[in-house]
C-alpha cells in the first residue's frame, strides 16, 4: 500500500514537475539565494548585485505565473465556446429532425393528393367515352320536336278519317233513304196498279 | 402452380408431395401460399404447401445485428394434412385454412413456444370440402369461401354459421370486404365478381369481368383469382388482365398489361403493388402505368403482405413458388430473405 501511494506520489509530482521544473527549481534556488544572501557577510556591492540578481529572479518567477494564469483563462473560454457551438449544433439537429417529419408528412400530402388525381383521371376517362351532355340533350330536344310533329300529323290524319267516316255515312244513309223511298213507291204504285184493275174490272 | 393456364383448374387434383420437413428436395418443391403479420408486429407467420406455418421473428431479422439465424423461422408446425392456402390474423388469433378445415391458433401462445413453454391451442372450426379463403369483418364474423360454390358467414365468438351467401356457379377464389359499406366481394371460378350486402345476404351486383372486352385474355381463361377493395375501387385479375373499377359506377376504368396472371393486389399510397406469375413485384399507378417491376426470388409469386400494425418494422414480403419469402424494407428493392 505504501510503495502504491509513493508511485502515485511520485508520479504525480513528476507530472507536475515536468511541466514547471524550471519554475519549481527556479522558486528553490531564489530561496538559497535570499537565505544565504541574508547570511552572507559579503561585500555591498556583491550584496546588491545578489539583491538584482534575485529580483529577476522573482520577476522571471512572476512572469511565468502570470502566463499561467492567462493559460488558464483562455482554456475557460474555450471551453465555453465550445459549449456554445455545441448547443448550437445540437439545435441544429433538432430542427433538421423537426424539417425532416415535416418533409415526411408533406410526401404523404402529396402522395394522396397524387392518387386523388389519378383516380379523378381514370374516372375521367370512362366519362369522356360517354357523349356530351349538351349533345344528348339537343339530340333529346330533336327527337321531341320530331315527336310532336308526328303526333300532328297523327291527329290531322285522325281527323280527316273522322270527317269522311261521317261524310261516307252521310252518303250512305241518304242512299240507303232513297232506296227506301225508291221501293216505297214502287210499292204504293204497284198498289195502286191492282186496285185500279179490280176496280175496273168490276165496271 | 396454384393454376394452371388452360383455363380450368381443379383442386381436386392437386396432389401434395409426399414427403416434408426440410430436406433438400423437400425444399426445392416447396411453395408458399400465404402470409400473415402477428397483431403486433413483430412475427411472421407463414403458410406453404406442405401444410406447415413457420413463425418468423421480424425484430430480430430487421435488427442490425442480425444473422443467418434469425432469417430463419423461429417455430415451425405441421397445420394441416394438405396445403394452406389462407392465414388470416385477428387480435388475438391466427386462422389457417387448409384442405377442408380451419384451426385458430392463438397468437400469444404461438409466441411463447418461443420461450418453450406453452401448448398450440387448435380448434377444428368446421369441415368444409376444400376451404380456399377466409376474410374477416369488424362484427367479428368470419367470411370464408368454400369450394361449394358458397359462401358461409361464420361467427367467430359462437362458432356457428350465420348465414350462406348462394350465387356462384364455380369455386370461390377470393374474398374482399367493403367495410364503409358493408359488402363483401367475391371473385371465383366461373369469372364472375359479385358484390354480396352483409345483412340481406344477397348479391347485389354480379360483375363477369371476362365479357368486357377491354380486361378479357381467352386464352388465360376467366377465372378470378385477385380481388381487393379500396371502398370506391376494386382491383381484379386473374385470367383476365388485372384492371380498377370503379365501384359506383360499376366500369372498368385502367388495365394494367401485365404479362401473366395476377394472384395477389394490394393498394398502397398512391400505388397498386401486385404479384402473380412472373418473379417480380410490379408497382402500378392508377392510371394504368406499370411503374417499376422489382424481382423477386421466387420464380412465380402467390402472396403479398404489407405490415401495417407495426411502426418499426413496416416491410412488404413476398412468397410464392420456392422456400424463400423476400422481405422488402424499402419498396424498390429486396432487403433479404427469410427461409423456411
Amino acid at each position: 500500500m505504501g510503495a502504491v501511494t509513493d508511485d502515485e506520489v511520485i508520479r504525480k509530482r513528476l507530472l507536475i514537475d515536468g511541466d514547471g521544473a524550471g519554475d519549481d527549481r527556479r522558486i528553490n534556488v531564489l530561496l538559497k539565494s535570499f537565505t544565504k544572501w541574508c547570511n552572507s557577510p559579503g561585500t555591498p556591492e556583491e550584496g546588491f548585485t545578489q539583491y538584482q540578481r534575485m529580483l529577476g529572479t522573482l520577476a522571471q518567477c512572476e512572469f511565468s505565473m502570470g502566463k499561467t494564469l492567462m493559460v488558464y483563462d483562455m482554456n475557460l473560454r474555450e471551453m465555453e465556446n465550445y459549449e456554445k457551438i455545441y448547443a448550437n449544433i445540437e439545435q441544429n439537429i433538432t430542427s433538421a429532425h423537426e424539417k425532416i417529419s415535416e418533409c415526411k408528412k408533406e410526401i404523404q400530402r402529396a402522395k394522396r393528393i397524387r392518387k386523388n388525381r389519378q383516380e379523378y383521371d381514370a374516372l375521367a376517362k370512362v366519362i369522356q367515352q360517354h357523349p356530351d351532355r349538351h349533345e344528348t340533350l339537343k339530340q333529346l330536344e330533336a327527337l321531341d320536336k320530331e315527336l310532336q310533329q308526328l303526333s300532328h300529323i297523327k291527329e290531322n290524319v285522325d281527323a280527316k278519317l273522322e270527317l269522311r267516316k261521317k261524310q261516307f255515312h252521310v252518303l250512305l244513309s241518304t242512299i240507303q233513304e232513297l232506296q227506301q223511298t225508291l221501293e216505297n213507291d214502287e210499292k204504293s204504285d204497284n198498289d195502286d196498279n191492282n186496285q185500279e184493275s179490280p176496280t175496273e174490272n168490276g165496271e | 402452380n396454384k393454376k394452371n393456364c388452360s383455363g380450368t383448374s381443379h383442386f381436386s387434383k392437386w396432389v401434395t408431395c409426399p414427403f416434408k420437413g426440410r430436406h433438400g428436395l423437400a425444399l426445392l418443391h416447396m411453395s408458399v401460399f400465404s402470409q400473415s403479420f402477428s397483431p403486433c408486429g413483430r412475427f411472421l407467420a407463414a403458410a406453404n404447401n406442405y401444410g406447415e406455418i413457420a413463425l418468423f421473428s421480424l425484430s430480430s431479422a430487421l435488427s442490425p445485428d442480425a444473422t443467418e439465424l434469425s432469417q430463419k423461422p423461429i417455430l415451425t408446425f405441421t397445420a394441416h394434412e394438405g396445403p394452406v392456402f389462407c392465414l388470416l390474423s385477428t387480435d388475438s388469433q391466427l386462422l389457417s385454412a387448409g384442405n377442408g378445415e380451419i384451426s385458430a391458433w392463438s397468437w400469444a401462445e404461438l409466441i411463447k413456444k418461443v420461450m418453450g413453454r406453452g401448448k398450440i391451442l387448435s380448434s377444428c372450426l368446421m369441415t368444409l370440402l376444400l376451404v380456399s379463403l377466409c376474410c374477416l369483418s369488424q362484427d367479428n364474423s368470419l367470411i370464408v369461401g368454400g369450394g361449394d360454390n358458397n359462401i358461409h358467414v361464420m361467427d367467430l365468438e359462437q362458432g356457428n354459421f350465420k348465414s350462406v351467401l348462394h350465387g356462384h356457379t364455380d369455386y370461390i377464389h377470393c374474398l374482399s370486404i367493403r367495410e364503409r359499406e358493408g359488402e363483401i366481394l367475391s371473385g371465383g371460378e366461373d369469372g364472375a365478381v359479385r358484390i354480396w350486402d352483409c345483412r340481406t345476404g344477397q348479391s347485389v351486383h354480379c360483375i363477369e369481368v371476362y365479357k368486357y372486352e377491354s380486361c378479357a385474355r381467352p386464352q388465360y381463361g376467366k377465372w378470378i383469382s385477385c380481388l381487393t377493395t379500396d371502398s370506391d375501387w376494386m382491383l381484379c385479375g386473374g385470367g383476365p388482365s388485372l384492371s380498377l373499377w370503379h365501384l359506383r359506377s360499376l366500369s372498368p376504368t385502367s388495365i394494367f398489361s401485365l404479362p401473366g396472371c395476377q394472384r395477389q393486389a394490394t393498394f398502397y399510397q398512391d400505388m397498386i403493388l401486385t404479384v402473380g406469375e412472373g418473379p417480380c413485384v410490379s408497382h402500378c399507378l392508377l392510371g394504368g402505368d406499370v411503374k417499376a417491376q422489382i424481382p423477386c426470388t421466387p420464380q412465380s409469386l402467390n402472396t403479398l403482405a404489407l405490415n401495417t400494425n407495426s411502426t418499426e418494422h413496416r416491410v412488404l414480403t413476398v412468397g410464392g413458388s420456392s422456400d424463400h419469402i423476400d422481405v422488402f424494407t424499402n419498396l424498390s428493392y429486396r432487403a433479404f430473405s427469410l427461409s423456411f
